[in-house]
């Protein structure tokens, strides 16, 4: 436990700027993955536990196509419209077969798939590391706000996310897709029953988080190192956001995503070597205090 | 790309023994070993997961000398048989496949290639089943320093932390005294292998010049994708030095991050696992001159046996052989020449004949490798530093480690831990 | 299933253990001793996990923490005091219980998927501090060194048969309780809980209380499983309190079958031959096993043992069940 050091960066402008930052990026990225994750869950009642798998797929896509285009945006939009693609198959020709099933069967299909997308990209993409780099645009060297770092692709990567959660947002919200689907998600007959394919609805979901999960693979794609298996631990702290936010609400996922990337970064300075305690620990908090997460509604 | 880097003989041998193991392990009594014309040797290592080129690497190694050695006759007249599983990186499964290659698989020799807990798993089977055990990838000291785990029957033929931490403590404290840096920082990965050896190398590095201060320290999980909480801990601490023992995709995604904040051209920078080939080729933007050790360097020792051999693997495999794949090359080379001095293939016999053995190697300091007879461990390796270049040799300026300065050293270490 | 009588099923289980222990003599082969001493200590685990899953409707994810702690504390005990091998066993056990009674009264309050979430945070947790207690528990290596096995009444653990016979009896005896506690008045009204917590609570039924009992108990007898793999192995690694083994477990019951009794047994034996067969064939094991996961999955739809009882009730002339 080191509170010193965490008094004192409080206590200093430059450091709140530079761990808010860092705090930002985790948290930004983690909304995106976890916006899917909620968003599969609060209208299919599905926990995709393969969402990790489509991150990894977004990180590897992005490599090639980077490679072959060199060109980032191309990279951006490939890599999360090549995994939309890789979600909607996914869910129409197998998670489909098990709504209304067990929970646990569910989640046996999708490990089943995390199992072999690791294989396929292991073989597809071999098994050493490997890395995308930073894109010529982007190699600058940082900015200094109010004497915190501040590195420019940071800033891209925030921003963009954030755009990204906000498009996310307005669909959701102002529009008629937004409404039809959140229609289907609390009463899918009705919404049936007035003629409208749900089957597709459906489809078109897991499209939208395999979207987002690719997005989110992409932009952290030039500061990762890419081997079959990266998508468990940002998996895993998804379902941790989605658990704390509460299941299906975007809201709430964002609103624990930023908190889990403060908590994480800040407490990385105050308690070293147990960062990911308090990860956990947090969740435990939230979980008795409030059983359905903070912005969560008891299902019925 | 990489290939499987199966041989046809691996891959029928592996048909062949699944097809029989199969039943054999649930049915039939134990296999009959193989013809006494072939002599079958066991390896567990990591195929898939995280580490997977750790396995990769140790199997193409290992295949590239049983080709050599069955073309010069085998072991002492006995063909070799390679049977290699994965375990996964599971400990248990590495106890069970050991358990499982010597019980019904017949092996009788068992090259351990499985990383730390694995390799002590497998440690514990030795012990059981007496078979000739040579772990080639775990540089956990205490597997062969701590007299309380020696068996007769075990040798390790990789390198020690304890080795690389004189070593590079050394080199690192010669670069402080002539540009007086004594403001120093780490990063490290927070497991035995990252806490011990960053424990170890400051410890040598103060040994060396005393008023080196370690002002922070880092110790960000193992695999952890993103090291932003560890670049503004530096950037608020502001070292002089930086010391990572980070490896492998780790390294490579710690020097991507750490290019965005500008870090490299301020802080001196020892990496003690940047120079291996994987994480060199990976890194896009290779800054110049971070130090490093070498774990496999084609131009260190820069003889002409070691660049062949780097050569032949490279023409094999379409890539470069790594830290294990010497390790594991190692293992055969010491089987090779055993089994010729003893003139068997016997585990039993080549493990008296291996105890203290030198050979002639291409890694070796003075081209001469040697398995210690008091701990069983190899001794004699080439350990190197040097700085990073962003092109081909991709490290230059490379100063040997003194063995005559680690041995010393190294005793004193022992006797520290009760180990003697 | 009819209830059958306690005495009844100590005949077969002892009938069973006679088999077990006949069998390496019919097939003296190694590798099936090695493999039935890591299936007892899977399929106790795994059956552990369906009497919290299956008779109590309570889907743990962190099961895996009572094995590990088995597997350490007996591991620990045996290095670090010089305690013969029985005080060990139970001291473990008592610990187990102890860490599964703590845990349980935080979670067994919470519904399904919060239950499943709250489990595994536990298990890291425990996951944490064993990899984070170096000292004690030797951090991401394991205890390391192996485990002393001094004889006891005449059973001498380093022997691999005597291994293997403690191993059948603990597996085999400790079925027989499991089975008997699920067809007993306890197992009776933890499956009225599971249908309909509510109902059971308008009834009297103490429902919290019910659902810790049998949260401590499943936990004591993974605790056992974890004691009998540490032999195997002859140590400890944090890979045991590890989520996968949680998730293991899950497979093992579903591919057996949640309905059966027996089916988390089943489960354990086709996961253990699928892992040894697809190690010894080829290296891409995920693309296997995920492809078999889904073939359950999808075509099956049910665990093995499900879909063999159903077909003996639709096809027995005994049966009243017609298809």
């Amino acid at each position: 436990m080191d509170l010193i050091a965490l008094a004192s960066c409080l206590s200093s402008p430059a450091c709140i700027v530079t761990q808010s930052t860092g705090g930002l990026i985790i948290g930004m990225l983690l909304f995106l993955v976890a916006a899917g994750l909620t968003l599969i869950f609060g209208v299919l009642k599905v926990i995709n536990f393969t969402h990790g798998s489509f991150y990894m797929l977004g990180a590897y896509f992005a490599l090639t196509i980077f490679q072959f285009t060199g060109s980032y945006t191309l990279t951006i939009l490939g890599a999360g419209a090549a995994t939309a693609i890789v979600g909607l198959v996914f869910e129409r020709l197998f998670i489909s077969r098990v709504y209304g099933q067990n929970v646990l069967m569910q989640l046996l299909v999708c490990y089943g798939f995390v199992l072999i997308f690791d294989d396929v990209v292991k073989i597809v993409w071999g098994v050493e590391f490997k890395s995308m780099g930073m894109p010529p645009a982007f190699q600058l060297p940082p900015l200094f706000i109010a004497g915190g770092v501040v590195p420019p692709f940071y800033l891209f990567l925030i921003g963009m996310a954030f755009l990204i959660g906000l498009a996310l947002w307005l669909v959701i919200d102002k529009t008629r897709l937004g409404k039809t689907i959140r229609a289907v998600a609390h009463n899918p007959s009705m919404v049936a029953a007035l003629g409208i394919n749900t089957g597709f609805l459906y489809g078109l979901v897991f499209a939208l988080g395999g979207l987002l999960a690719g997005f989110a693979g992409a932009l952290a794609a030039p500061v990762r190192s890419l081997t079959p298996g990266m998508g468990f631990s940002i998996l895993i702290e998804s379902f941790i956001v989605t658990v704390i936010g509460g299941m299906g609400s975007i809201m709430g996922a964002f609103v624990a995503a930023l908190a889990l990337g403060l908590i994480r970064s800040f407490g990385s300075l105050g308690f070293p070597l147990f960062t990911d305690g308090l990860m956990y620990l947090f969740m435990v908090v939230v979980l008795i205090a409030r059983p359905t997460g903070l912005f969560g509604k008891e299902i019925a | 790309m990489t290939q499987g880097g199966m041989t046809r003989l691996n891959r029928r041998m592996l048909l062949k023994s699944a097809a029989a193991g199969t039943a054999a392990a649930l049915a039939a009594p134990m296999v009959a070993r193989a013809d006494s014309k072939s002599i079958k040797i066991g390896m567990s290592t990591i195929l898939s997961g995280r580490v997977a080129q750790l396995g990769n690497s140790s199997r193409n190694a290992v295949m590239m000398e049983v080709e050599k050695i069955n073309g010069a006759g085998g072991l002492a007249g006995r063909q070799i048989e390679m049977v290699i599983r994965d375990s996964k990186a599971q400990p248990q499964e590495a106890a069970r496949l050991a358990r499982e290659l010597v019980n019904t698989d017949g092996c009788e020799i068992l090259i351990d290639a499985e990383a730390s807990s694995g390799a002590f798993a497998v440690h514990e089977v030795a012990r059981d089943l007496g078979m000739l055990c040579l772990h080639t990838n775990s540089e956990t000291s205490s597997l062969s320093a701590d007299p309380k785990l020696r068996l007769p029957n075990a040798f390790r033929t990789c390198r020690q932390g304890i080795h690389d931490s004189i070593v590079g403590g050394a080199y690192a404290a010669n670069i402080a005294k002539t540009k007086n840096l004594t403001k120093w920082m780490t990063c490290s990965p927070d497991y035995a292998y990252g806490r011990d050896t960053t424990a170890e190398y400051m410890t040598y590095v103060k040994h060396f010049k005393p008023d080196v201060e370690v002002v922070g320290e880092s110790w960000p999980k193992l695999f952890q994708p993103d090291y932003t909480e560890v670049f503004t801990k530096i950037l608020q601490t502001k070292p002089q030095v930086l010391y990572t023992c980070l490896w492998g995709g780790d390294i490579t995604a710690f020097v991507d991050q750490g290019n965005i904040y500008a870090l490299f051209g301020q802080t001196e920078t020892f990496a003690v696992n940047m120079a291996d080939y994987t994480a060199l080729t990976a890194v896009k933007n290779l800054p110049r001159g971070i130090h490093s050790g070498n774990r496999y360097i084609k131009t260190f020792p820069s003889t002409p046996e070691n660049a062949a051999w780097a050569d032949a693997y490279r023409a094999k495999y379409n890539e470069y052989p790594t830290n294990w794949s010497w390790e594991n090359a190692t293992a055969m080379h010491f089987l090779a020449v055993g089994a010729k001095q003893a003139n068997t293939a016997d585990g039993a016999k080549l493990a008296e004949v291996l105890k203290g053995l030198t050979i002639a190697s291409p890694f070796g300091a003075d081209g001469k490798l040697t398995l210690r007879g008091e701990d069983q461990t190899l001794v004699g390796y080439a350990i190197g530093w040097g700085t990073t270049i962003p092109n081909e040799p991709y490290v230059t300026d490379m100063l040997p480690g003194d063995w005559n300065q680690i041995f010393p050293l190294e005793a004193e270490w022992k006797k520290s831990k009760n180990f003697t | 299933m009819t209830r059958r009588s306690l005495a009844l099923d100590v005949a077969i289980g002892a009938a069973a253990l006679a088999l077990l222990a006949l069998l390496p003599l019919v097939f003296p082969s190694k590798a099936l001793v090695d493999f039935l001493i890591r299936g007892s200590a899977l399929a106790l685990f795994a059956t552990s996990l369906n009497f919290l899953v299956g008779y109590g409707g309570m889907v743990s994810f962190g099961h895996g923490m009572f094995f590990g702690l088995g597997a350490y504390s007996f591991a620990l005990l045996m290095q670090r005091t010089g305690m013969p091998i029985p005080a060990a066993f139970a001291l473990a056990l008592i610990m187990c219980a102890a860490l599964a009674f703590v845990v349980g009264v935080i979670c067994v309050r919470l519904n399904e998927i919060y239950f499943a979430f709250l489990t595994l945070a536990f298990q890291m947790l425990v996951h944490s501090v064993i990899i984070l207690w170096v000292p004690l528990t030797g951090g991401d290596q394991g205890l390391r060194g192996g485990i002393p096995r001094p004889p006891f009444l005449g059973i001498n653990l380093a022997n691999q048969m005597h291994l293997y016979l403690m191993s059948c009896t603990l597996l085999i005896a400790g079925l027989v309780l499991l089975h008997h506690l699920v067809q007993s008045p306890f197992g009776y009204t933890l499956r009225m809980i599971r249908d309909n917590a509510a109902r059971a609570s308008f009834l009297g039924v103490a429902v919290l209380r019910v659902r810790l009992t049998a949260f401590v108990l499943a936990g004591v007898f993974a605790g056992i499983g974890g004691v009998i793999m540490s032999l195997f192995v002859s140590g400890a690694y944090p890979e045991f309190a590890y989520w996968t083994i949680s998730g293991e477990g899950i497979f093992m019951i579903m591919l057996g079958g949640l309905n059966s009794f027996l089916g988390p047994v089943a489960g354990t034996v086709i996961l253990l031959v699928l892992n040894d067969f697809v190690t010894r064939v080829t290296e891409y094991y995920g693309l296997t096993l995920g492809t078999v996961i889904l073939l359950f999955a999808l075509g099956l739809r049910r665990g093995l043992l499900d879909v063999l009882v159903d077909l003996w009730h639709r096809n027995s002339p005994f049966s009243k069940v017609k298809a």
